[in-house]
């Protein structure tokens, strides 16, 4: 399988405080690479640096052969980034929201009319995407969200904690669009501290904490090696 | 371009909001009519109005008196036959603004030449300027009066005497020179007509600046409040245009803003303004600057306007960075505070002073402030400083620059996300 994105010695620091310390993984065409690791670990400055938000202190990141550092808005392209705490314009109708984001992607109007009308299907919104979003429950807010990630199929797409704070129902819905969208070509790498929708979504998965990754390799591998009966006692093996 | 004109799109339609709208429609609408009713009270107090008479004297003095009063536009309501503490509560009781007593023997006097004296009560219903206009024209009619009556004493006694001559021997011609070119008339109307044309531009600048300065600070630290601005810096759309579209926006919405604004105000000072100040007065002034070349042409008005323009550019790039520097909308409303510091200065200061004359270190501190240069613009017009123009106009451009470099550097780097100024904390912290 070929590799989407390459990251090798990737460190982060501010001032004196190390955020990422050194870090490798990559992420292949097609599958769901996951960041697991308790909060503070790193997790979201390291998604933060491939989305090109953040620069890195040091170490190399390759994304489809491009140097990320030097053409970002070759990789703002191909990328699609869903922040933990993001929001929607509040003011806007989740319509008007879809049609705003899909203008930066969509090369005319019928590429920009497909993409809105697939965001409006996987958001399962209906008439509510009439209203402003304003008035929309959390779980629609994400759900919005994650349509406008993934409405122009992006080649990398980067999730930071997608179901955090949903309910159940909410969250299941959340996964399976993630899955179904794997399924049609496009990669994801996403972040969570709930290491039991990882072990769900994810393909190979990195344990980060404090910077490093401690183990790699798919949910089956690091279970196997670690004898461990889930990924949360993965996790703590790995830390000990 | 196609995402620059979406992005464009969003941030104006973003910025007019009903609630803008309403609020310009209010402004105009209010100020309006306060300027209506102002108008109305102006042409009462200028218009007809009732004085109260009481004629103790009944001479042929007192009568013409009178009657100069009544040619004067006032009604005069006859308190004949009362006493003076009558005719004060009949006055007072009734709409005369004023009670006029005409003590006995003012005419007696009048014909011998000795001073008569005549007593007037101003009622004070309201406390306004246009409310005590009436006396005001009580003593000029009076001053009209004794003006006459001794220039009739002099040519009685002095027959083929100029009385004008004898009263002011010395009369003076004064001329007012600006720079090669001379004119008859007073360096105080000059001042005064100069004055009120230069006031109009630091209330334009400071309207424009808060406007615009204050949209574009909300329109940044709105993106930050609603979590938007993560998702907006990872789409493919330049650092650069971000910045572009969002003071684009607001300086237009500003502008408009502004217009809106200067359009009520002028319907307000309209209302008064007009009616106050003569006409005759107004063209003579006019006729003395043009004589001494002080008015602007063509030239004149796009230098002003290119240092306006300026000096907006210059507020909306700072206010870019401040916008950063807040966490949420409702700091960026205390980070608007420096920059109307910033315009209020050179406004204050060149209302009491001549920045060109202040000392040298303060001269320096104002000059440093880019909003002083479109208060000296005009001035320098008219003196024919056109080094000083052309260094204010380099010195925005270079400020602008800068700090647009500055903003393009904070929109590029970690610090749009992680400077933050925290009030009630000492320093900016990292996230």
């Amino acid at each position: 399988m070929s590799k989407v994105l390459t990251v090798r010695g990737l460190k982060k620091s501010y001032g004196s405080q190390t955020a990422v310390a050194g870090i490798d993984f990559d992420v292949r065409a097609g599958e769901v690479f996951a960041l697991i690791g308790p909060n503070g670990a790193g997790k979201t400055t390291t998604l933060r640096i491939v989305a090109t938000l953040l620069t890195s202190t040091a170490g190399e990141i390759t994304f489809l052969d491009h140097d990320h550092r030097k053409e970002p808005d070759f990789v703002r392209e191909k990328i699609s980034y869903l922040p933990e705490e993001a929001g929607a314009y509040k003011d806007m109708k989740g319509m008007d929201y879809l049609r705003f984001m899909a203008g930066f992607y969509a090369r005319n109007a019928d590429e920009e009319k497909e993409f809105v009308d697939r965001a409006a299907a996987i958001t399962e919104l209906g008439e509510r995407l009439k209203t402003k979003v304003g008035t929309y429950s959390k779980g629609m807010t994400r759900k919005l969200l994650l349509a406008r990630a993934l409405m122009t199929r992006p080649v990398l797409a980067i999730l930071d904690e997608p179901t955090s704070g949903l309910d159940v129902l909410n969250a299941l819905d959340v996964r399976e669009i993630v899955r179904r969208y794997v399924k049609e070509g496009t990669s994801v790498l996403l972040s969570s501290h709930n290491m039991l929708e990882i072990e769900f979504l994810s393909d190979r998965v990195g344990l980060i904490d404090k910077g490093r990754i401690l183990d790699s390799g798919t949910p089956e591998e690091l279970k196997a090696k670690h004898n461990a009966k889930n990924l949360e006692e993965v996790f703590r093996s790995s830390i000990r | 371009m196609k995402r620059f004109k979406n992005l464009l799109q969003k941030e104006v339609k973003e910025l007019v909001t009903k609630q803008l709208i309403i609020s310009l429609a209010f402004t105009v609408i209010l100020f309006n009519s306060i300027g209506q009713i102002s108008k109305k009270e102006v042409q009462k107090a200028i218009g007809v109005q009732t004085i109260s008479a009481l004629d103790q004297d009944g001479s042929a003095g007192s009568q013409a008196l009178l009657k100069s009063l009544e040619s004067a536009r006032f009604k005069i309501i006859d308190q004949s036959g009362k006493n003076k503490d009558e005719a004060l509560a009949a006055a007072k009781a009734g709409d005369s603004k004023l009670l006029l007593v005409i003590p006995a023997g003012f005419g007696d006097s009048l014909a011998e030449l000795k001073p008569s004296e005549i007593e007037t009560y101003s009622f004070m219903r309201s406390f306004s300027l246009i409310g005590a206009r009436g006396q005001v024209v009580v003593q000029s009619v009076i001053s009209a009066l004794n003006e006459a009556l001794s220039n009739n004493f002099l040519a009685e006694k002095l027959p083929g005497t100029d009385p004008a001559g004898l009263k002011r021997p010395i009369k003076s011609r004064d001329f007012v020179v600006v720079k090669d070119r001379i004119a008859e008339g007073s360096a105080n109307t000059i001042a005064g007509m100069l004055s009120q044309q230069s006031m109009l531009i630091p209330i334009v600048l400071m309207m424009i600046v808060i406007y615009s300065s204050q949209m574009v600070i909300s329109a940044v630290a709105m993106e930050k409040q609603n979590k938007t601005l993560e998702t907006l810096l990872t789409v493919p759309i330049k650092r650069t245009s971000i910045i572009t579209a969002k003071m684009l926006a607001a300086g237009f919405v500003g502008l408009i803003s502004a217009g809106v604004y200067m359009f009520a105000f002028k319907g307000f000072i309209g209302g008064i303004g007009d009616e106050v100040s003569s006409a005759g007065a107004k063209a003579g002034g006019a006729a003395l600057m043009a004589k001494l070349g002080l008015t602007f042409d063509t030239t004149g008005y796009i230098i002003l306007g290119i240092s306006l323009f300026l000096a907006i550019l210059v507020a909306l790039a700072t206010a870019m960075i401040l916008g950063v520097l807040a966490e949420d909308f409702r700091s960026a409303q205390n980070m608007i505070m420096p920059l109307m510091f910033m315009v209020m200065i050179p406004y204050f200061i060149s209302l009491f002073a001549d920045i060109n004359t202040l000392s040298l270190p303060v001269k320096i501190l104002v000059l440093a402030i880019p909003f002083s240069h479109p208060f000296l613009v005009a001035q320098n017009l008219y003196l024919g400083n056109y080094g000083m123009i052309a260094a204010g106009l380099g010195y925005m451009l270079i400020v602008f620059v800068i700090l647009v470099i500055y903003a393009a550097r904070i929109f590029s780097t970690d610090k749009i996300l992680t400077m933050k100024l925290r009030f009630g904390k000492k320093k900016a912290s990292v996230a």
